[in-house]
């Protein structure tokens, strides 16, 4: 399918129902004085989109608006993965007292429209429209960041996160236009066309990607573009960092995955990419994804803060899901959409305690936690167990499962180095996640600390998000039939 | 040599003289202004490449808005002018050095590329051709345009409006 | 001179021999008296007061922001209306689409006041 506009919008519901709820959300903040009920809305509006996707899951792929845009499941799947994150964290902000001092309406109506950002940034086909997009993300995030009234570490933050965005975007737009002065195309195929059927000058097209590459990798977190993290993580509004931690995360993997390859690459009939001859991208993808998970773990190590540590350990996460990446076949490709969901699931818990805790000690160093088993419900720090042996990759948790896949996609290939590097640093990644379950349960609370409330919402949320970890760890095939069936790239 | 390259290469030095001054000035209030040079320099350039409507929006979006931006942000800070952060000495040769190097690989790989050449350049007026494509083929970026732009208004006005209060 | 940039390079140097004369003249001609007078700030004949670099309002730049943001909904609407004839009610439809959206914002920020001058 290649269709025109009118006839794309048949195809084009999940989007112009979350664009309706941007709108109608933010009116209504005008009008209504409830605003349980723009909370509320904004979920709805989720869940429709949400339903249309799905529906659109069966249906059949194509290019829309004149190909502008790309209908496939790998892009269906990256918006499911939108959704189900701004979903949760709307929930996950139900609950947090730090959200509730905030603007409701603006916050809602932000945090959809960088949802619906990330809708493009996985099905753009199109260099103006994958710029267009990532500039969409990035300034909702930037908002975002600094929503917190009156608190330095908030705007800071936000500042320092647009600096960083402004010069990656630069770049990136800087690269873009190298690629278009090669091939005289904005449009992805056609671009595929020029670099294969011509000969492009190999150090040009290496610069332009590493340019490109600025964007995008400042969007997964992988170092050296990941400076800004640690501080945005930690100034942010946390339900808002819980997003950016997976959702923004994810977008990036995905507009990254759908220029590198079916935009640059080709795909073999043994399932292995070919990416252009002469660059040599594994190589580099290989000492970034190893550097960037060494960075990450090392400098968790000694952090106080929940929020600093959960920024370390997610730039460390970026690592290892650039290790799918390394290896350039399919299955390496089907390990990174798997390690994405898991990663959600469990990351979004992690923020979910630091949310409740923050709600009632006001604390996110690690001394808020001391025996947190002991204070008021255990469920928190149960759940906090659970996620945080989950993001170190013990079995039997999602968290194992996810990397195991990452791992055989990487033996196989005979990355034996990389391999190895990745089980050393899961190993690092025990002591500090560990350290807090040891405050937690170990450790003896003090008469000051407040105890933990669970208001029935969060509980619900909580349990949700432990039961997944956990059944993801032990029953994971429906996940891997969905994620193998969502690589599919419509090209033609 | 052409007239047209005499004019190219005066309205390039007026480009770069000012970013050099917007990077070199130890006055932030000096750096901002002359940011004027560059971007009216740039919208000379958009004209040398037969963009006529993208000269227009540069002038009217850079230098009527986005200079205007820069200098209330200057003025809004308070006692910037008095901070002298900006523009330190520090790191000038191996900052040279980098850029340098950078610099001869930049040039060094655009020589050497061959690039897809328009066939030839038409100065003739192109809004009406971009308002068809706005609408036509790159519809879907064009009111993608309209929601970015309705998040950053309210981004600004709540940013700014927790400034303003009490 | 068939070139069709050889005006700009007449005004280039049309511009620049007008500033540098105005300059010399200035410079070489007009006396040069200095008072203390003079030499205060100028502001609109009032004898001056208090500091000059005092921090401005932050709604001075909230207006420069949403002047941007309108500045360039402007620059859409231009492109727009020169080809309007050929595209006929789908570009208005198009247009309207992309003005409800702006428009929203626009009774947003009214409504939150921020185009309120107290």
């Amino acid at each position: 399918m290649d269709l025109d506009n009118l006839a794309s919008l048949e195809y084009f519901y999940p989007e112009i129902i979350l664009a309706g709820a941007i709108l109608l959300v933010i009116v209504l903040d005008l009008v209504i004085k409830n605003k349980r009920v723009i909370g509320a809305l904004s979920i709805l509006g989720c869940l429709a989109s949400l339903g249309a996707t799905l529906q659109l899951y069966s249906g059949p792929s194509g290019f829309l608006f004149h190909r502008m845009m790309v209908l496939d499941h790998f892009s269906l799947f990256f918006k499911i993965v939108a959704l189900a994150a701004t979903i949760l964290v709307l929930w996950m902000s139900f609950s947090s007292r730090e959200v509730a001092s905030l603007h409701q309406g603006e916050y809602a109506t932000i945090l959809l429209s960088s949802a619906l950002g990330m809708f493009f940034m996985a099905s753009a086909t199109n260099l103006l429209m994958a710029y267009l997009s990532l500039e969409m993300v990035s300034i909702t995030s930037y908002i975002l960041t600094g929503f917190l009234p009156r608190n330095r570490r908030s705007s800071e933050a936000a500042l320092k996160y647009l600096i960083y965005g402004g010069v990656a975007s630069g770049a990136m737009i800087y690269g873009m236009s190298w690629i278009f002065g090669m091939t005289g195309s904005l449009d992805y195929s056609q671009i595929h066309a020029a670099l294969f059927q011509g000969q492009p000058n190999q150090l040009a097209l290496f610069i332009a990607f590493v340019l490109i590459l600025a964007g995008f990798g400042y969007k997964i977190v992988f170092v050296p573009f990941h400076m800004w993290s640690p501080d945005v993580y930690q100034g942010a509004p946390t339900p808002f960092t819980a997003f950016l931690s997976v959702a923004s995360n994810a977008a990036g993997v995905a507009i990254l995955l759908r220029f590198f390859f079916p935009g640059v690459s080709q795909l073999g009939p043994d399932g292995s990419w070919r990416f252009l001859s002469g660059v040599e991208w594994p190589q580099f993808l290989l000492i970034v994804s190893m550097v960037t998970m060494t960075l990450g773990n090392l400098s968790a190590l000694g952090q106080q803060n929940l929020k600093r540590m959960l920024a370390y350990s997610g730039i460390a996460h970026a690592g290892y899901i650039l290790m799918g990446l390394v290896v350039l076949n399919t299955e390496g490709l089907q390990a990174m959409l798997f390690y994405i969901v898991v990663y959600l699931i469990m990351n979004l818990g992690a923020f979910l305690v630091v949310v409740l805790v923050a709600n009632a000690t006001g604390k996110e160093e690690i001394d808020g936690y001391r025996g947190l088993a002991w204070r008021g419900s255990a469920v928190p720090a149960i759940a906090m167990a659970i996620f945080l042996f989950s993001l170190t990759g013990l079995p039997p948790l999602a968290g194992f499962v996810g990397k195991f896949f990452l791992f055989a996609a990487v033996i196989k290939q005979q990355f034996y180095l990389l391999a190895l590097v990745a089980v050393a640093n899961s190993v690092i990644s025990l002591y500090y996640y560990a350290r807090v379950v040891k405050v937690m349960f170990l450790d003896f609370p003090e008469a000051s600390d407040g105890r933990v409330e669970l208001n029935p919402g969060a509980a619900t949320l909580l349990g949700l998000l432990s039961v997944m970890t956990l059944v993801f760890g032990i029953y994971w095939g429906p996940l891997v039939a969905f994620t193998s069936q969502s690589l599919q790239f419509f090209t033609k | 040599m052409e007239v047209g390259t005499v004019v190219f290469y005066l309205i390039a030095l007026l480009v770069v003289a000012s970013a050099a001054m917007v990077a070199f000035s130890h006055n932030i209030i000096y750096s901002a202004f002359s940011l004027l040079g560059t971007f009216a320099g740039v919208a000379g350039i958009y004209v040398f490449l037969g963009a006529d409507f993208v000269a227009a929006v540069q002038l009217l979006i850079y230098v009527g808005g986005i200079l205007v931006l820069i200098l209330f942000a200057v003025m809004l800070t308070h006692r910037i002018t008095d901070v002298q952060i900006t523009n330190r000495s520090a790191g000038v040769v191996p900052g040279l050095i980098i850029v340098g190097l950078l610099f001869w690989l930049l040039y060094e790989t655009i020589t050497t590329t061959p690039w897809a050449k328009a066939k030839e350049i038409a100065y003739a007026a192109t809004s009406a051709k971009i308002g068809d494509q706005f609408l036509q083929s790159y519809l879907l970026p064009f009111e993608l345009a309209s929601i970015v732009l309705l998040a950053a208004l309210i981004g600004a006005v709540v940013l700014a409006r927790k400034e303003m209060k009490g | 001179m068939s070139d069709p940039f050889f005006p700009v390079l007449v005004l280039f140097a049309f511009a620049a021999v007008v500033v540098l004369a105005l300059l010399f003249i200035a410079q070489t001609v007009g006396p040069k008296r200095m008072t203390a007078v003079k030499a205060d700030p100028f502001e609109s004949g009032n004898p001056p007061q208090g500091d000059a670099r005092i921090r401005f309002p932050v709604h001075f730049y909230l207006v420069a922001m949403l002047f941007l943001i309108f500045d360039l909904e402007v620059v859409f609407l231009y492109p727009w209306a020169v080809s309007f004839r050929r595209l006929g009610v789908f570009g208005l439809v198009e247009m309207g689409i992309f003005l409800l959206i702006v428009v929203i914002g626009f009774i947003y920020a009214w409504k939150k006041g921020a185009l309120d001058l107290d």
